[in-house]
């Protein structure tokens, strides 16, 4: 999501040893698609995969979202707007997307504090400080539908977290039992799954920061807090954009998580967008539908994910000037 | 910004304050987990974070091994194989693509390089239910063919996105030293372009081994249950998911499951955080 992304693939000077461009006039059109032939066969493959696989699919999506089809028969009609309003009145379909923009927002947040801190916290060298990124990174390796059922076990009712509070002298809590309680350990669950991904960027960014710079704020008598907040953070800004960015577009789709810490429950309170878009259209047969709210997720992630990468670039701009 | 001796006393206190209570809710969940695969359920349940000599066995985990619902040693060998599988159609699919893409100025090389980078932008679950309509006029709905062909199209886009900056870099006097060998472009790549690309292909196949060994949804619903095919996240959710408040079973499973990624990852650690970052502040 950094400037290269954007950036069109050739900005950079053709090299001087580049052949000059062949004169256009004396060849044969049956030469030039001989010239065309091997580049043609080594982009095709993976164009016909990406098509059948990626293009074709979201095409159909758009159709299929203006139809009832349930999936199987092959009676359906077109609907016109029918699947869209569905999405904006069903209170089912607006809790989920609230919830899901809750996740997103507040996940964001915290995963990207939590994330800073702990790196500004470890970036120096040393053993335990390595000992310590590989303790706060290692639930990247493992499944997020493996680590919603591990902490489904831990908070459960007579799970390990409520044993250690009885045996503490606390009362026990209802963890995934109350809906506000539930929607607290989902986010809490992404955030401990996913801060570690946060850290390791921010450590990079930190890292490549010349410490030259600190040694001349300590000459000059900064103290450490005036050193991150004057150097580390204006020369990470770029860090903060690709964190933001990939954690929001990551958590707009959260589902497995969801699936395994508490199936969507306690009766529907933590049901989000991927959930809603895959129970409708198979649990429910209601394909059209669950297109419909694939496409509007679609549309929020692409308009969001390209906005906070261009707020973020004017930021750093304003910053680096 | 960390561990200067300079740093005040108060300040190294309240550091490792901080660290050791994170630290300590990171590993808790996994210390639960494996010590109490060898619980029976009311040791679990009384004791969660002890572990009694009394009543420490192997027969739960020996029981989740042999267990008839989910077969654990074949899910290993099915969910590596689709690594394995996934892997090698993604790279011989992407290379040459980006090489093209990396050498090329028209429009056309533009427009095929934003062809696949507009997937870096598009949540794979968002298309999985019209890949399901297409696997199924394909015939593949179902198979493992429709599967790795799926889970291929998902790679692409990081993959040919990191491929083509990587070979960008690459000078071009390496293609015409191959040209007057006489091969032809394509040979030429393979032999002359691909082994150069070697660092780029080991992030790759990092990042994806990792995002296919974990994936779900996707072999869930294009797999099924029906086909009777389990990776090691579908065949969790199936032997979990109704066991939930067993934990004689959930635990044992779940110890079972995160073991080869965990293995990978102490291996691999290195190459994991410099493919992530590379990853990310490329892509």
């Amino acid at each position: 999501m950094s400037q290269t992304m954007i950036a069109p693939p050739d900005t950079a000077e053709p090299p001087a040893t580049a052949t000059p461009p062949p004169p256009r006039r004396g060849k044969s059109a049956a030469t030039r698609v001989r010239d065309a032939l091997p580049g043609f066969l080594m982009a095709a493959p993976a164009v016909i995969v990406f098509l059948l696989m990626f293009v074709i699919p979201m095409i159909l999506a758009f159709v299929l979202s203006f139809t009832n089809w349930n999936g199987y028969s092959l009676n359906f009609t077109f609907v016109e707007w029918d699947n869209y309003l569905k999405a904006f009145r069903n209170p089912r379909s607006v809790d989920a997307a609230i919830f899901t923009g809750i996740i997103a927002v507040i996940g964001t947040v915290l995963c990207n504090v939590v994330g800073l801190a702990i790196a500004a916290l470890i970036s120096g060298p040393g053993r335990s400080n390595t000992l310590l990124r590989t303790i706060f990174f290692y639930p990247y390796v493992i499944s997020a539908l493996i680590i919603g059922f591990l902490w489904s076990a831990m908070l459960a009712p007579e799970g390990a977290v409520n044993g250690m509070l009885t045996t503490l002298g606390f009362p026990a809590m209802p963890f995934l039992v109350e809906p506000e309680f539930a929607r607290a350990c989902v986010i809490f669950t992404i955030v401990w799954s996913h801060f570690g991904f946060n850290m390791i960027l921010f450590l990079a960014g930190i890292k490549s920061v010349p410490i030259e710079y600190y040694e001349a704020a300590t000459v000059d008598g900064a103290t450490r807090w005036q050193q991150f907040r004057n150097i580390t953070l204006p020369l990470i800004a770029p860090v903060f954009t690709v964190n933001i960015v990939l954690t929001l577009v990551g958590l707009l789709k959260a589902y497995d998580i969801v699936l395994s810490l508490t199936d969507g429950g306690p009766a529907g309170s933590t049901q989000t967008i991927v959930y809603q878009i895959l129970k409708d259209s198979f649990a429910n047969s209601n394909l059209g539908f669950g297109a419909a709210q694939s496409v509007i997720l679609l549309i929020v992630t692409a308009v969001l994910g390209l906005s906070v990468t261009l707020i973020r670039r004017r930021a750093e701009r304003k910053v680096t000037d | 910004m960390s561990a200067r001796t300079s740093a005040p006393v108060p300040a190294r206190v309240v550091r490792w304050i901080i660290l050791g209570a994170v630290a300590l809710l990171m590993l808790v969940p996994l210390y639960t987990m494996v010590i109490n695969a060898f619980k029976p359920q009311a040791e679990i349940i009384a004791n969660p974070l002890g572990l009694d000599p009394a009543t420490f066995t192997f027969d739960y985990l020996w029981a989740a091994i042999t267990s008839s619902k989910f077969n654990v040693i074949a899910a290993y060998g099915v969910t590596l194989l689709f690594v394995a599988l996934v892997n090698v159609c993604c790279i011989a699919l992407a290379a040459p693509v980006a090489f093209v893409i990396a050498r090329g100025r028209s429009k056309w090389h533009m427009g095929l390089l934003l062809l696949f980078v507009s997937g870096l932008f598009i949540p794979g679950q968002v298309t999985l239910i019209p890949v399901v309509f297409v696997l199924r006029l394909l015939g593949l709905i179902n198979t493992i063919p429709g599967f790795i062909l799926f889970e291929t199209a998902a790679t692409l886009p990081v993959t040919i996105f990191l491929f083509a900056a990587y070979l960008r870099t690459i000078p071009r006097d390496i293609d015409e030293a191959a040209a007057l060998d006489g091969a032809g472009r394509i040979r030429a790549f393979w032999s002359c372009i691909f082994p150069v690309m070697r660092p780029i292909v080991a992030t790759v196949v990092v990042l994806n081994s990792i995002g296919v060994w974990n994936d779900f949804v996707s072999p869930q619903i294009i797999l099924g249950p029906s086909s009777g095919i389990y990776t090691v996240t579908t065949g969790v959710y199936a032997a979990v998911g109704q066991f939930a408040t067993d934990y004689t079973v959930v635990f044992p499973t779940l110890l079972l499951a995160v073991l080869p990624a965990m293995v990978f990852f102490i291996i691999m650690q290195r190459h994991i955080i410099g493919g992530l970052v590379t990853g990310a502040t490329k892509g």
